[in-house]
């Protein structure tokens, strides 16, 4: 070779290495600064905590997976595990789902039966929604489920289309795992629609977890399509016409709602609305009707359908609501239609005719000042959320049923102009309840009947703590239960009240659930006394205008009067029980009332006094917390309110396009709620103490207890600021008391979104290895929130958290963003499959039972969106206004049952919640994050809430210091790692926009003496969660970090390395080269 | 500049230099687009990229004098690191936004502007740095 070409060689290579290396640099700094979010993406352990383990310094000794879960030498049974996790999704959607017609008992149906399934969807099933609580893995179909009995997952795995045009994904790549067996329907299918359906898949693409979508086409194919597939396809009718099952679905997801009148166009929508059923839907329906005289609609969806035509359709026979039932639950499908399991559960929100006709519904969506652009400065942040969106939510307590049964009772009573048709959706002339709901609030059937009658009177239990004045205040009814049918089932026990109403004054619903239980499997004719226990403060109303006495103003009052209880199957069947008790006019009813299912009590000064609940059970004094929650709080007199006392001339409007003029108004959307101090004498506040006290060692430790103090005084001002910065996904990692960074958070309340073989935990003895063929099984497997909130039985939700901590510890996750939490304020909030119901006390229960179920085994459950995340649109910041009255008895009332947890407190323990997460919303002005009212006086000071209170992911990071000062005790910084090297305070490109007009440093609250405290105390009830999980099962004195050699780790190491050195031959060899040509010359 | 007759190298460097140009422009550009969004240490990064745009352009005008001279190669070498250095933080300050906005975040508008200006730059310094690394194989001027 000539000397310049060797010469080109040499510094062409030093030019190509010196990009390679450079590469090999950004990619390593890009994977290390994200290392958390790599490694559940790639399944790959790039840091881990290790520990030794030895007598004096034992682990895995405070919490472990059932026996039943391991195997003889402590090594996790994947197999026994996945089976567990089938048989409880299979009992969730077998109690879940809801029979909303059986008309001539056309089911259950007799195995053998040859069956037609028709609709796309039977062909292929919506189990989870796309973003949020999706159904991940392998799964089990609704035709496996009727005519199988085992499965190999081969052609059965879970995908899912994101949101907003996101592009559709496998949920894990394949399966090679074990096989299982199932019990199934024993249905014989016809395999000619299967085959027509699975042709017209191609062009009518569905997935297994899909979005709602904002102009929405359902995907169903027209009958003519059909016969184009298949022109003969109608002679399979007679071979499989003992029974025609239809399914229709409605999806849901996190980040998208349904919008009014947002149809795709020519699919003529009954009622011109995403969620009344297409005319392709409708045919499907009537084909199914040509095939056999027994037809069966299966509905499946998170929100209420609109199917008043298929409930007053004769030849429609049965209706059965499946929600999105998760990878295994269409076995519970399979076992209701078969008669294997009599249905049980109860509507999780009413079922109105029309979801329009909800007051709600009037101002949803899509909103914006009239002058945001003139007034508002602040941005939407690093999210980009829309300055500037807000919803009136002028419905006031009158959500889902309780406006449709108070109203209903109003119009029985003729009061209030109930019966005006202003607000009425199926008739001109009026309001008529039974046009305006096709099935109501905790309304099923069964294969059996029941008769519920109180067994004597209840049993009232009312005492005053003598010292706090903290009530505790029950009723307990016993309800005996008869099955007085042919067959074996179980049935809710819903125990409803009604608290006296006085035109004019405090809103009140003419109905509530106050609690619920379930009853066995009771054999025909067999009886059972269930206690329901009822927290009499739910009956109890919030009066913001009451006058305290010591110059704050708002509390819960009990008015005197007569106070009825009732058990019924659903919400109107017990307001008509209490209504028959109160005899109203029966001809005006709709449905028949039983005055014997009703319970009146007469409650006066000397029995409940009127203040009794305004101390709540910490014994803190109740007021108005949320004032600026009100629009008229600022500029009075602008919204109306629904009111009972006249229902057509409060009727909501829509507010769109307010005007912002007042200052205090402004000045809190801009964001200016807080002062950072910079003068205040701190010298009091002890940082960086040396107590010799390790976190290793707070397990167990309650949390007044001084040794606390002692850690915290350890800890320097600057880990504590690490530890609220970054300390919502990780443990940042804080050198003075021995933790050291950690991943240890996921999402999702329905399983832990964690491969089973990617554990956070490696080193757990029953951690499943990668080698295990069952290791890609995916935990998050359970059904959409309203299917859990369907069953209406606590052992079952309970079981569901069981369960969920069980897979944390499999996975090595201590804290679960989730169950959600928020009220399902109207049908189109695309994300309703991520929460429970329109109920407060029902979803309440749920995430209670949940919670505490799964902090047995260790993990965190942190319930979601603390609070008023009404709707997805506009979610980041949006401004729902509200009184405090609906604040508190609808949105937070639910957060409250779970947060204190009464059922399961004793005499050594208060039992509560140790998570939650906030809400990308405001209340009024105020984002949720920086409400003291809602973070400090609500939830800390008069629910006792001790734990850890995370932003949503990047939330209000602008508002560092308002968000501190209000009570929420670390920021969401997903994806964020490498604290104190390659992401510090200073560099982390979230922090740098302040509201004060600063970026985040390490010296920034160095003046200020409130942040201070705020900041110890946010740090100790992060610490203190972190206390109450399975991660001190890792936790020794010998704790530290390893950081093993992922295979992409290696990769850029190997790059880098090769690079470099053939960078240095390179430009050596070109210099040699060099050398040598001057000497050639 | 000689009169010598320009190679493959030479104008591979010179489309380099322009690509550099325009890299950094848009690097700044990206930090621009969102107040919510900006680049940290911008002039550092600013003048990283000018450092290499200069460093490209001297490689180019040495380059034009005679093949293989060690000015050009300290330039081309210098240049593509400061490429390097630049791109890279665009990656490495955007990646938290990019992961949201094909996940959670995807009606982020601004974010979405934000991602395509850095793409563009990232594109424009990666293909110039490339260029002057297939650059470096081959001779500026022909002999």
């Amino acid at each position: 070779m000539k000397q310049s070409s060797k010469k080109g060689l040499w510094r062409g290579l030093a030019g190509l290495t010196c990009f390679t290396l450079g590469l090999s640099l950004v990619l390593g700094n890009v994977l290390e600064a994200n290392a958390a979010a790599i490694d559940t993406y790639l399944g790959t352990t790039s840091t881990v905590l290790a520990s030794e383990n030895d007598e004096n310094n034992p682990l895995y000794d405070k919490y472990t997976p059932p026996a039943e879960l391991l195997n003889a030498d402590g090594s996790g049974n994947s197999k026994a595990l996945i089976e567990a996790a089938i048989d409880l999704n299979r009992r969730e959607a077998a109690e879940g789902a809801v029979l909303l017609k059986n008309d001539n008992d056309v089911l259950p149906l007799a195995s053998g039966s040859n069956v037609t399934l028709l609709g796309i969807r039977s062909h292929v099933n919506l189990l989870g929604s796309s973003f949020g609580v999706k159904a991940q893995g392998a799964y089990i179909s609704l035709e496996q489920a009727l005519s199988q009995n085992r499965t190999d997952f081969a052609n059965t795995i879970a995908w899912s289309v994101g949101s907003r045009g996101a592009a559709p994904s496998a949920t894990i790549s394949e399966w090679k795992g074990d096989e299982f067996d199932f019990e199934g329907a024993g249905f014989n299918l016809n395999q000619t629609m299967i085959d027509i359906y699975e042709k017209l898949g191609e062009t009518y693409v569905h997935y297994e977890n899909e979005p709602a979508v904002e102009v929405y086409d359902p995907g169903e194919p027209s009958v003519d399509e059909i016969a184009a597939v298949n022109g003969a396809y109608k002679d399979s009718f007679a071979q499989y016409g003992d029974a025609a099952i239809v399914v229709v679905a409605r999806p849901s997801a996190e980040s998208v709602d349904y919008l009014p009148g947002g149809v795709a166009e020519g699919l003529d929508f009954e009622s011109g609305e995403p969620l009344s059923l297409t005319k392709n839907e409708l045919d499907a329906i009537e084909l199914a009707k040509e095939c056999s005289d027994k037809v069966i609609v299966l509905i499946s969806s998170s929100s209420a359908v609109e199917i008043g035509t298929l409930k007053n359709d004769p030849e429609v026979d049965a209706i059965l609501w499946i929600g999105a039932p998760g990878c295994y639950g269409m076995l519970g499908i399979a076992d209701i239609l078969c008669g294997r399991v009599s249905p049980s559960g109860g509507l999780f929100d009413i079922f109105a005719t029309y979801n329009m006709s909800a007051p709600a519904m009037q101002n949803m969506g899509k909103i914006y000042y009239a002058n945001t652009s003139d007034v508002l400065t602040r941005t939407g942040g690093v999210l980009g959320f829309t300055p500037g969106a807000y919803t009136i939510e002028a419905e006031n307590i009158y959500v889902g049923y309780r406006y449709y049964e108070t109203r209903y009772y109003d119009s029985v009573a003729g009061t209030g102009n109930a019966s005006s048709p202003t607000g009425a959706w199926a008739s001109t002339t009026e309001w008529n309840y039974a046009n305006e709901v096709a099935y109501g609030f905790g309304y099923g059937l069964s294969y059996t009947d029941f008769t519920y009658e109180f067994d004597g009177e209840p049993v009232f239990d009312i005492t005053v703590d003598p010292e706090t004045g903290a009530p505790n205040a029950y009723a307990t009814f016993n309800v005996k239960v008869t099955n007085v049918g042919d067959v074996a089932g179980k049935t809710p026990v819903q125990i409803y009240g009604q608290a006296p109403y006085i035109a004019g004054g405090v809103e009140k619903s003419a109905i509530q659930l106050l609690n619920f239980e379930k009853t066995d499997v009771l054999e025909p004719g067999a009886s059972q006394v269930v206690p329901v226990k009822v927290d009499l403060q739910y009956i109890a109303s919030y009066d913001e205008n009451y006058d305290n006495g010591d110059g704050t103003t708002g509390t819960y009052i009990m008015d005197p009067g007569s106070y009825y209880f009732s058990v019924g199957n659903g919400a109107h069947d017990a307001l008509n029980h209490i209504m028959a008790a109160q005899g109203m006019d029966a001809t005006k009813m709709v449905g028949t009332g039983n005055a014997a299912q009703a319970y009146v009590k007469e409650i006066d000064e000397n029995f409940i006094s009127k203040t009794l609940f305004s101390v709540s059970k910490t014994g803190y004094a109740i007021s108005n917390q949320l004032p600026y929650a009100d629009w008229n709080y600022y500029q009075p007199g602008e919204v109306t309110y629904l009111t009972r006392t006249d229902w057509a001339g409060t009727y909501p409007k829509s507010y769109d396009s307010m005007t912002l003029t007042n200052e205090e108004l402004i000045d809190n959307l801009n964001g200016y709620t807080y002062t950072l101090q910079t003068d205040d004498d701190t010298s009091d506040i002890l940082w960086g103490q040396d107590n010799g006290v390790m976190f290793y060692e707070m397990y167990g430790v309650a949390y007044d207890d001084p040794k606390w103090d002692l850690l915290l005084d350890q800890i320097t001002l600057e880990e504590a600021m690490y530890i609220f910065t970054f300390g919502g996904p990780s443990i940042p990692g804080a050198e003075s008391i021995g933790t050291v960074e950690t991943y240890m958070t996921e999402n999702a309340g329905n399983g832990i979104a964690v491969n089973l073989n990617a554990s956070k935990d490696p080193g757990a003895p029953w951690a499943i290895p990668s080698s295990d063929p069952n290791g890609n099984w995916h935990p998050e497997v359970f059904a959409n929130a309203p299917m859990g909130a369907s069953t209406f039985n606590p052992e079952l939700m309970y079981e569901l958290g069981v369960f969920t901590g069980i897979e944390s510890l499999f996975t090595g996750i201590n804290i679960l963003w989730g169950p959600g939490l928020n009220t399902h304020r109207h049908a189109y909030n695309g994300r309703n499959g991520e929460y429970y119901s329109e109920d407060p006390v029902l979803s309440g229960v749920a995430a209670m039972e949940f919670a505490i179920g799964a902090l047995d085994y260790g993990l965190v459950a942190a319930p979601k969106h603390f609070a008023f995340n009404d709707q997805e649109s506009e979610r980041g910041g949006v401004s729902p206004y509200m009184t405090e009255q609906r604040a508190r008895e609808v949105e937070l009332r639910a957060y409250q049952i779970a947060f204190e947890a009464t059922k399961y407190d004793t005499e050594e323990y208060d039992a509560g919640m140790r998570g939650l997460m906030t809400s990308f919303s405001k209340i009024g002005s105020i984002e949720c994050t920086t409400s003291y009212g809602l973070m400090t006086e609500i939830l800390a000071n008069e629910w006792g809430f001790i734990g850890y209170a995370v932003t949503d992911i990047y939330d209000d990071v602008d508002l560092w210091t308002a968000v501190l000062n209000a009570g929420t005790t670390c920021f969401d910084t997903r994806g964020q790692s490498g604290f104190y090297t390659s992401t510090t305070l200073e560099s982390s490109n979230l922090f740098q926009n302040l509201v004060e007009g600063v970026g985040l440093s390490a010296d920034l609250i160095n003046g200020d003496a409130n942040l201070q405290l705020k900041l110890k105390e946010a740090v100790h009830k992060n610490i203190y969660a972190w206390s109450e999980s399975h991660l001190m099962n890792r936790y020794n004195a010998t704790t530290h970090i390893e950081s093993p050699m992922t295979w992409w780790r290696a990769a850029y190491y190997g790059l880098a390395g090769v690079s470099g050195v053939v960078l240095v031959l390179s430009a050596a060899m070109y210099v040699l080269a060099s050398t040598k040509k001057k000497e050639e010359i | 500049m000689t009169n010598n007759k320009k190679a493959l190298a030479f104008y591979l460097n010179a489309v380099a230099v322009v690509l550099g140009v325009a890299g950094v422009v848009l690097t700044v550009a990206s930090g621009l687009v969102s107040a919510d969004n900006p680049l940290q240490n911008m002039s550092l990064l600013a003048v990283a990229g000018v450092a290499g745009v200069v460093l490209a352009a001297l490689g180019v005008w040495s380059g034009g004098k005679g093949n293989h001279t060690p000015v050009t190669a300290v330039c081309v070498l210098g240049a593509i690191a400061l490429y390097s250095y630049v791109y890279g933080q665009c990656i490495l300050q955007r990646v938290v936004l990019i992961a949201g906005l094909f996940s959670f975040n995807s009606g982020n508008t601004a974010g979405w502007q934000v991602f395509y200006v850095t793409i563009a730059a990232v594109a424009c310094l990666i293909v110039g740095a490339l260029l002057m690394v297939v650059g470096s194989f081959y001779k500026s001027v022909k002999e």
